[in-house]
Formats: C-alpha cells, sequence, structure tokens
C-alpha cells in the first residue's frame, strides 16, 4: 500500500528533502515534485499529493515563504522559497539525520560482520 | 504570523491551496499528454499519483486551524441538520432519554438532599449520638437506631468524665398550647440542655442561645422560635424578643430565633425550643432512660477511642449503680446515620431501579441508532471514500448522540424538577416534618453535575456502539448496497443482545416491584390485633396548674367520656397513655413471683395505662380472665395488671398466668400486682413489626396528665372531631384537641406502611415504564427484522411455506431473545433482590410465586409484541417480495 510506504519516511524526512530542494532554488509544487522524483531516480515513491500538507506545514512554521508567479507553463502558482529559519532549520535537521544514519550503518555492518 | 492573523486569512489560505493543487494536477495532465497519453488516460493518472485530493486538502487545511474545535463546530451543525431532517426519529429519542434521565435526575435530588448534603451543622461528621440499650435489645442491628434514650444521671456522669467529647447534650419532645398567638392551638416543641444548640454549632438568627440557669426547674421561663413558626404563628414580628407567650399554663419569655436553616430531624415537627424543665424522678432516676443524647466529638478525639472510653464509664457505673446498670450498653451512632437510618436504604433501591430505567432508555436509543446507522450506510460509505477518516466519522456519530442526550437532558431537568416536587408533595407532613432536609431537594450544582455525566453517559453509550460499526465495516465494503435478504449479521446480533439486555433489566425491575407490592399487601393485611375502621384518636394534655392531682385528671376523664359518649354517632369512647400503632410508648422493668434474677438484669416490657373499656372499645379480644372493670379496679381497690398474649408466651412459658404474680422493681415501695386477664396482641409497635410483649395498667391506678383518646364512630370517625372538640371547650376552655387523626390515617401516614407504599408506587411506575421500552424495542427489532427478510419470507411462502410456518419463524426470533432476555433477568434477580431484603415484609427477597408470575406476565406481553409484525409476515405477498428485489 501507497500508504505505507510514505509512512516508512520517517518523520520530518519530506519536509527535509523539501527543504533542501528548495534551497537550491525556489519552485512551485509541481516543479518541486517532479524534482525531488527526478534528483531520487525515482527510488522515492511519493505520492504528491503529500507535498502539499508538509508544504502548509513549513509554511506555517514560516520555514518557507510563498509568493504567486507564474510557471514556465504560463499557470500562476505559488513559488515556494526557503527563508532565513529554513535555512537554519534545514542544516540542524541534515546533521542531526547524518548522524543517525551513520550511526545506523555502524550498526548494520556490525551485524554483518 | 500570529495565530488570530491565520485564523483571519484561513479563507484565503484555502482558496489558495485549492488553486495550487488545481493547478498541479492541469501542468501534470499536459505533460503526460506532450508524452503521449490521451487526455482521459492523463488525467486519471495524474490522479492516481497525487492521491487522495479531498484528503490533501483537507490534511493541508488542518494544519492551519484549531482542528479538534473546528471539526467539532463543522459535526454539530451536520448534525443538527441530520436531526432536524429526521423529526421523527430525534422526538422519540429525545423522549426516550428525556423519561430516563428526568427519572433519574429527580431521584438523585431526593438522594442527594437525604444522602449526600451535608447535615446544616457546623463539622456535622463529628456529630454523633449517645443511647443506652437493655440487654433485649441489644444484638438487632436496627434497634439501635430506633432507640435512643439515656437518663439523665447517666449524661451527667457522661459529660463529667468523657474526655472524647467536646459537649454532650440531650433533648426530648415535648407539646404545648400555645396561648397569645390566635386561637390556643396545640403546637409541637422540644426541651433541650441549655448546651444543644452550641453542640450543633447552631447560632440563633434573632437573640440569643439558652443560658446556665435556664434549665432548673424554678430557672426563669424562655423560650426560642424556629423560623417557621416566627413566621407563621408571628407574622415574622421584628420586636419578637419583646413578647411573651403562654405554653399551657406558664408565661414564657421568647429570646430568641432560629435560622431559616435549622433543622433537626429527630424533632422535625418543633416549632419551640424550650430548656429542659424537668424534676423529681426523671433527674433523679437513673433506670428511666428518656433522653436521647447528641455529642461532639473532641477535635482530637476518633470514634473509636470515644467508644472505649465510654465502654470503661459504662461498666464503672454498672459496678456503683447494679440495681439500674448492670445490664446496660452504651451505643455510638453516627447522628447522620441516625437521621437518614430510615430512608437510606428506600431511597438507595430507588435509584438503583430508576438507574435501570435509564440504562433500558439507553439501549433503546442505541436500538434506533442502530437502524438508523444501516440506513445511512450509503453515507457514511461515501463521506469515507470522499476521504473522511474514521475518527472523523466516529465523532460525527458521537456528535449526533450528544446533541440529542443533550437535548434530553434539558427536557428532563424539567421533568426533573416537576418530579422532584411531586416525590415530596406525595410525603405526607407529619413525615416530612421529620425528614426536613428531603424540602431541600432540588435542583443544585451536585444536581446540575450529575445531570451532566448523565448526558455523557447516556450520549457516548449509545452513539459509540453504532460509530464503530460504522466506521469498522466501511473498510471490507464497497459502496453497493449490501444484500438485502440477509437477517443475520453484526449488527442485529447486536441489537438483539440489546433487546435481550432490555429484556432482562425490566424483569429485575418488575420482580422488584412484586415483591413490593406483596410487601405493602402484606403490611396492609396484617391484623393489627384491633377493628381500625370507625376509630377516631387525638390527645389531650392537662396542665398542671388546673389540674395538679391524680384525681383531678380522672374527675376530667370522667366527665369527658361521658360527654364524648352522649354524641350521636359516638360507639364506644376509651383511652390509652400511647395513640394505637405509633411506635411510641415507654416500657417497665419487673420480675415474676417465683422467678429470681439477679441484679440490675430484669426483664422488661412494654406498659400501658388505659380505660377499663379499653378492651372492648378496639375490640381486641380477650383471651382469659378479665378486663378491667370499674369496681374492681377503682383507684382504691387492690393493683392488678391485665397483659398480651406475646406476653405471657414470652415470660410465662405456656404456664396459666390468670393468678400470677409480677412486681415493678424501680421502687422498692413496689408490691406484687395480680394478673387477671389476658389480651390478643396488638401491632403496637407498627405494622411491620413483631408482636411485644405489653402489660397493661388500669387508668384509674396509673394516670397521667396527657391522655389519648380512641373513639368508635357508627359512621365516619373525621366527621365527629368537631363535636368532640365543643365537648372539650364545653369542660374547660384552656384545653385543646391534639392531632385528631382517624385510625386510618395514622395507618396510611406510619412509616411501616408509608415507607412502603412510596417506594412501592415509584418502582411500580418505572418497572411499567421499563417494560414499556423493553416491550418498544423488542417490537421495533422484530418489524425491522421481518421488513429485512421480505424477500425470504416471500420465497418460503411461494414454496408451499404455511401462514402458521411464517408465525412460528417471526415468534420463534421473538421468543428466543425473550427467553434469554428473561434467563438473565432471572439470574440477576436473585442477587439484586437481596439488595432490598430490608424494605420487604412477610415475603421472600426470592419468593418463587413473585418471580414465576412475573416472568409469565412479561412473556405473554413479549408475545403480544412480537405478534404484530408476525402478522404482517404472514401476510407477505410472495409476488410483490420477490419483485422488490
Amino acid at each position: 500500500m501507497r500508504d505505507n510506504e510514505q509512512r516508512d519516511l520517517f518523520p520530518g524526512a519530506l519536509e527535509m528533502m523539501i527543504l533542501r530542494t528548495l534551497k537550491r532554488q525556489p519552485l512551485h509544487g509541481y516543479a518541486l515534485a517532479q524534482r525531488i522524483k527526478r534528483t531520487s531516480n525515482d527510488l522515492l515513491q511519493i505520492e504528491e499529493g503529500s507535498l502539499y500538507p508538509a508544504l502548509q506545514r513549513l509554511l506555517k512554521e514560516e520555514l518557507v515563504k510563498a509568493e504567486w508567479g507564474v510557471s514556465s507553463t504560463n499557470r500562476r502558482v505559488r513559488i515556494y522559497k526557503v527563508t532565513a529559519a529554513g535555512a537554519k532549520h534545514l542544516e540542524r535537521e541534515v546533521s542531526r539525520f547524518e548522524r543517525m544514519l551513520e550511526g545506523i550503518t555502524r550498526v548494520l555492518a556490525r551485524g554483518e560482520s | 504570523m500570529n495565530r488570530l492573523k491565520q485564523l483571519f486569512s484561513r479563507g484565503r489560505l484555502y482558496g489558495d491551496l485549492s488553486e495550487e493543487i488545481q493547478a498541479h494536477l492541469e501542468e501534470k495532465v499536459e505533460e503526460l499528454v506532450g508524452n503521449g497519453m490521451s487526455r482521459k488516460e492523463a488525467e486519471s493518472a495524474a490522479r492516481r499519483e497525487f492521491g487522495n485530493v479531498t484528503l490533501t486538502k483537507e490534511e493541508g487545511r488542518d494544519v492551519w486551524r484549531w482542528s479538534f474545535i473546528e471539526n467539532l463546530l463543522s459535526d454539530i451543525r451536520y448534525g443538527l441538520r441530520i436531526l432536524f431532517a429526521n423529526p421523527g426519529f430525534s422526538i422519540v429519542a429525545i423522549l426516550t432519554i428525556a423519561l430516563g434521565i428526568g427519572a433519574n435526575t429527580a431521584i438523585f435530588s431526593v438522594v442527594y438532599a437525604a444522602l449526600l448534603r451535608p447535615l446544616p451543622y457546623s463539622q456535622p461528621e463529628r456529630l454523633i449520638t449517645l443511647t443506652e440499650l437493655r440487654p433485649q435489645q441489644s444484638g438487632a442491628a436496627d434497634v439501635s437506631k430506633q432507640t435512643w434514650d439515656s437518663s439523665y444521671p447517666d449524661y451527667l456522669d457522661w459529660t463529667r468524665r468523657c474526655k472524647s467529647f467536646q459537649a454532650l447534650a440531650g433533648f426530648s419532645g415535648d407539646g404545648f398550647v400555645l396561648f397569645g398567638a390566635g386561637e390556643p392551638e396545640p403546637v409541637s416543641g422540644a426541651q433541650t440542655t441549655i448546651n444543644f444548640f452550641s453542640t450543633l454549632g447552631v447560632k440563633p438568627f434573632l437573640g440569643r442561645d439558652f443560658v446556665v440557669g435556664e434549665d432548673i426547674a424554678k430557672g426563669p421561663k424562655v423560650a426560642i422560635l424556629s423560623y417557621g413558626s416566627w413566621i407563621r404563628r408571628f407574622g415574622g414580628d421584628p420586636h419578637i424578643l419583646d413578647r411573651t407567650i403562654q405554653l399551657d399554663d406558664k408565661s414564657v419569655s421568647i429570646i430568641g430565633v432560629l435560622p431559616r436553616t435549622f433543622e433537626f430531624a429527630p424533632r422535625g415537627n418543633a416549632e419551640i425550643w424550650v430548656p429542659l424543665h424537668i424534676q423529681d424522678d426523671l433527674v433523679t432516676r437513673r433506670s428511666l432512660r428518656w433522653m436521647p443524647v447528641i455529642g461532639r466529638l473532641a477535635q482530637d478525639a476518633t470514634q473509636r477511642q470515644a467508644q472505649a472510653e465510654l465502654n470503661s464509664i459504662t461498666a464503672s457505673l454498672a459496678a456503683a449503680y447494679p440495681q439500674e446498670n448492670a445490664a446496660i450498653q452504651v451505643v455510638m451512632v453516627p447522628l447522620r446515620e441516625r437521621i437518614v437510618g430510615q430512608v437510606q436504604p428506600v431511597l438507595l433501591v430507588l435509584f438503583g431501579a430508576v438507574g435501570f430505567v435509564l440504562l433500558i432508555a439507553c439501549a433503546n436509543v442505541m436500538n434506533l441508532f442502530l437502524v438508523r446507522a444501516a440506513g445511512r450506510r450509503r453515507e457514511f460509505h461515501i463521506r469515507a471514500a470522499l476521504g473522511a477518516g474514521r475518527g472523523r466519522l466516529i465523532s460525527q456519530l458521537l456528535a449526533e448522540s450528544l446533541m440529542l442526550a443533550a437535548a434530553g437532558g434539558v427536557l428532563g431537568l424539567i421533568l426533573a424538577e416537576w418530579g422532584t416536587s411531586l416525590l415530596i408533595a406525595a410525603i405526607p407532613d407529619t413525615l416530612l416534618a421529620f425528614t426536613p432536609f428531603l424540602r431541600d431537594a432540588h435542583t443544585n450544582l451536585a444536581v446540575l453535575a450529575f445531570l451532566a455525566i448523565a448526558v455523557i453517559f447516556t450520549g457516548v453509550t449509545f452513539g459509540l456502539a453504532p460509530a464503530l460499526q460504522i466506521s469498522r465495516g466501511q473498510e471490507s465494503e464497497t459502496l453497493k448496497e449490501e444484500t438485502r435478504a440477509s437477517a443475520g449479521g453484526v449488527r442485529t446480533r447486536l441489537r438483539g443482545l440489546l433487546v435481550v439486555a432490555e429484556i432482562a433489566f425490566s424483569l429485575v425491575l418488575l420482580i422488584g416491584s412484586g415483591l413490593m407490592v406483596k410487601s405493602l399487601a402484606a403490611v396492609l393485611n396484617r391484623d393489627p390485633g384491633f377493628d381500625a375502621k370507625s376509630l377516631l384518636a387525638f390527645s389531650v394534655n392537662l396542665p398542671p396548674t388546673t389540674y395538679p392531682k391524680d384525681p383531678d385528671a380522672i374527675r376530667f376523664d370522667k366527665e369527658f367520656t361521658e360527654r364524648l359518649s352522649a354524641l350521636p354517632g359516638v360507639a364506644g369512647v376509651a383511652s390509652n397513655s400511647v395513640v394505637p400503632l405509633t411506635g411510641n410508648g415507654a416500657s417497665i422493668r419487673f420480675v415474676v413471683e417465683g422467678q429470681p434474677v439477679e441484679k440490675g438484669h430484669e426483664n422488661e416490657c412494654n406498659i400501658r395505662d388505659v380505660s377499663n373499656n379499653y378492651f372492648s372499645v378496639m375490640k381486641i379480644p380477650l383471651r382469659a380472665g378479665r378486663q378491667f372493670a370499674d369496681s374492681a379496679d377503682s383507684t382504691t381497690a387492690p393493683q392488678h395488671v391485665v397483659v398480651n398474649e406475646a406476653w405471657a408466651k414470652e415470660y410465662l412459658h405456656g404456664q396459666d398466668p390468670i393468678g400470677k404474680r409480677i412486681k415493678f422493681t424501680y421502687s422498692p415501695k413496689e408490691n406484687y400486682r395480680e394478673i387477671v386477664g389476658v389480651v390478643g396482641n396488638t401491632a403496637d409497635a407498627g405494622l411491620d413489626r413483631p408482636d411485644e410483649p405489653t402489660l397493661f395498667l388500669p387508668f384509674s391506678q396509673d394516670t397521667n396528665s396527657f391522655i389519648n383518646y380512641v373513639v368508635r364512630t357508627g359512621g365516619s370517625p373525621a366527621s365527629v372531631v368537631g363535636e368532640a372538640r365543643a365537648s372539650l371547650h364545653a369542660i374547660d376552655p384552656q384545653l385543646v384537641l391534639i392531632q385528631p387523626f382517624t385510625m386510618d390515617q395514622i395507618i396510611a401516614q406510619s412509616p411501616s406502611v408509608f415507607l412502603r407504599r412510596y417506594p412501592t408506587y415509584l418502582i411500580g411506575s418505572f418497572a411499567a415504564l421499563a417494560l414499556i421500552l423493553a416491550m418498544i424495542g423488542l417490537y421495533g427489532l422484530v418489524s425491522y427484522s421481518v421488513s429485512q427478510r421480505t424477500r425470504e419470507l416471500g420465497i418460503r411462502i411461494a414454496l408451499g411455506a404455511q401462514q402458521k410456518d411464517v408465525m412460528r419463524l417471526v415468534l420463534g426470533e421473538g421468543a428466543r431473545l425473550t427467553i434469554l432476555g428473561l434467563v438473565f433477568g432471572l439470574l440477576a434477580a436473585l442477587g439484586v433482590t437481596q439488595l432490598m431484603q430490608s424494605l420487604l415484609f412477610g415475603v421472600s427477597a426470592l419468593d418463587p410465586v413473585t418471580f414465576a408470575s412475573v416472568a409469565i406476565v412479561l412473556a405473554l406481553v413479549a408475545v403480544v409484541a412480537c405478534c404484530i409484525p408476525a402478522r404482517r409476515a404472514m401476510r407477505t405477498d410472495p409476488a410483490a417480495a420477490l419483485r422488490y428485489e
């Protein structure tokens, strides 16, 4: 089930990927979805819709901000941009994630030997 | 951004989100079409990859809102719409709940006023009562609550020696004829030790408390009025403290008025409180036990310490006064227990019964909800398909059920207010006077809190089951209608269980009320031992200034009796020192000649002073010997006694009583008295109490100044009251006819009858209500199942099933539920009726006749309830039934 796959991402993972992607370049929702998919080489099957509640959460926490603009296909879209607070948050989250990943990797490596 | 700003800009935020998602989908479709997909395929692919649009929007919005409250508001809005759309359903549900909650709240108001509300004294939990028990009395547990008296010298010793009490106070009932406030009228009063009010922690609202020196016979005569009597008899006169009134033959100054909230149930009818002005024997004789004692535990003392200290004092008193105290035991009972002890079991049984009614009402409404929920399956499936989470569906149904419960609660509160006043109004004033706390039964914070809990309980009870069921069913099932032909399924099973529970509960209630009816009938059918028809009773008090000596009273009695007897419609006049059946009366210690007893361990029995013709006027049968006679038992004649059968049986063990002699032991000057007659037993202590051994003395030899007359009339006893009063005035205008009641009234108001009749009616109505609700539940379920099985029945009939087969099929279903309900109900009743043991009389809590007959009646009613849908099933037209599919 899709639902479960999505839940397999740990909480905050989606937000982290959004922030990272947006930090490189402000994007609107559709473009953001495509970008994340492509970057992950389609390894992550993220339901496109799930981006939006995540974006709303980030907006609410003021980690991103949105402005209405025009997309490459000439549509009125909201373009999301990382705020200073968002950038700081991302840094913190990434380093925390890396520590966690390192921990997990070590445990997994030990288990193999 | 602050919350408030968010709240106001949210409409725009939501719009943005929708627009954004729309753009996303369009862009996707465009891209897919660009890649060579057809537009239609592209649209569905876009949606597939996007996921649930509605749910996404909802989640996106949830981020912004205070979702709990907003969901609730929208649930309420939606629920209201649904409830208004089905007014029939809503009205039935609300009425059912209102009845259940209303009845519960009304009973709770009374229970609260009687059992939970603190007594209106300071630190009421530290107040206790003391009573002296004689050996014959100890043992029976409830006797300690009935008996409440001590001797004055013992009271003084306790006060002096017992350190566990901050204070001990005594009181005694009294009655006066009040002059100086309109017509001379008899009023009830009480005498107390001067520290009585301060022991309770009550201060007069006007004026002052009693002071030292006012409680001796020669002290100044003072009185404190109850608030009610100040208002009623003295018009709330603000200068009341300057006034002097006349009580009997004494002039008394009013020194205070008690607060409006003051009540003292044991002397609940007392309007005028005076200091104890006893003298002679009452002060000095240790064996005269007449004074109820209350006390306040010292701040650092526990009941256990106090009882231990009392026990040691009792032992030393027994050693010092073996003649009077050898066998005496002192028992301490909390004041609250003594005050509410008699009504507590009644109220608890009523509360339990009415709780059953609420459960049945809940089950019925839950049934309605389940039926309706079945009809709403499509709605819920659609909502679930559109993205409503399980939690939202449950909260939606709960919101609806809680709203119904709340509406029922509001209506119930109105019913309860009305019901409570009915409950109180049904109590006769004479009894209400001694349960003043019941007047306080009305809606207050505690009652409202109870109501709120009842509303939430009912709402959740009948809302949760259908809610869980509906949301459980939703996942596996699709949007298609379920097959119509099946009658089984979880839902029907649950509904069946509910009906079984309803039948079981109502059977318990019906059995309970059956037992009550039987007890009441047993009490009313008990032969009181005399002819209670056409009998009037009243009392006359002869004040000592005008009637100082016994011969004065005897002269008055003779003249008054002659006048009364001459009245038309009067067949006989007699007197007794106690009004029959009121449970009052004195007792005396005695020895039987030839039966030596240890000092202080003499037997004690009731003693009554009666006129010579008392037995013949009352139609009490003479079993042996003779009655008292004018010549043989005159004032100067040798002293004789008459005994009742219970006395002869208890103390002579089958020997012939006539000619035996007894002697009273209170004074060494007493001589032996010969037993000259034996009469039948009378239910003097109350119709539900065992016969008590009683001795009778002739009025001419043991005269009282307070005389209770009984008048046997030809016609209605109430009609001679006016003439009796006129005769009394003709002899002495200062005398007043006190408490004229017919014997029927006395019986109806006696606790033994009233404390049965009252709950019998109530439990009976609860049981009837329960039965009706349960039968509606059964009828509803069977009808529903018939309508669900139309096709099956049609096929059966088409295949040749006879009408009686169909009938059997439908009735069989009802019968299964009914039998299950009866079995569970009977099992439950076996346990539950034990709890009402103390209310029963002359019938066992497991009376097989009651159990069986009630079960049969319920079964018959159940058959009738099932017959209606069964007849409908029989008339099923097979063609129509099959087409229907």
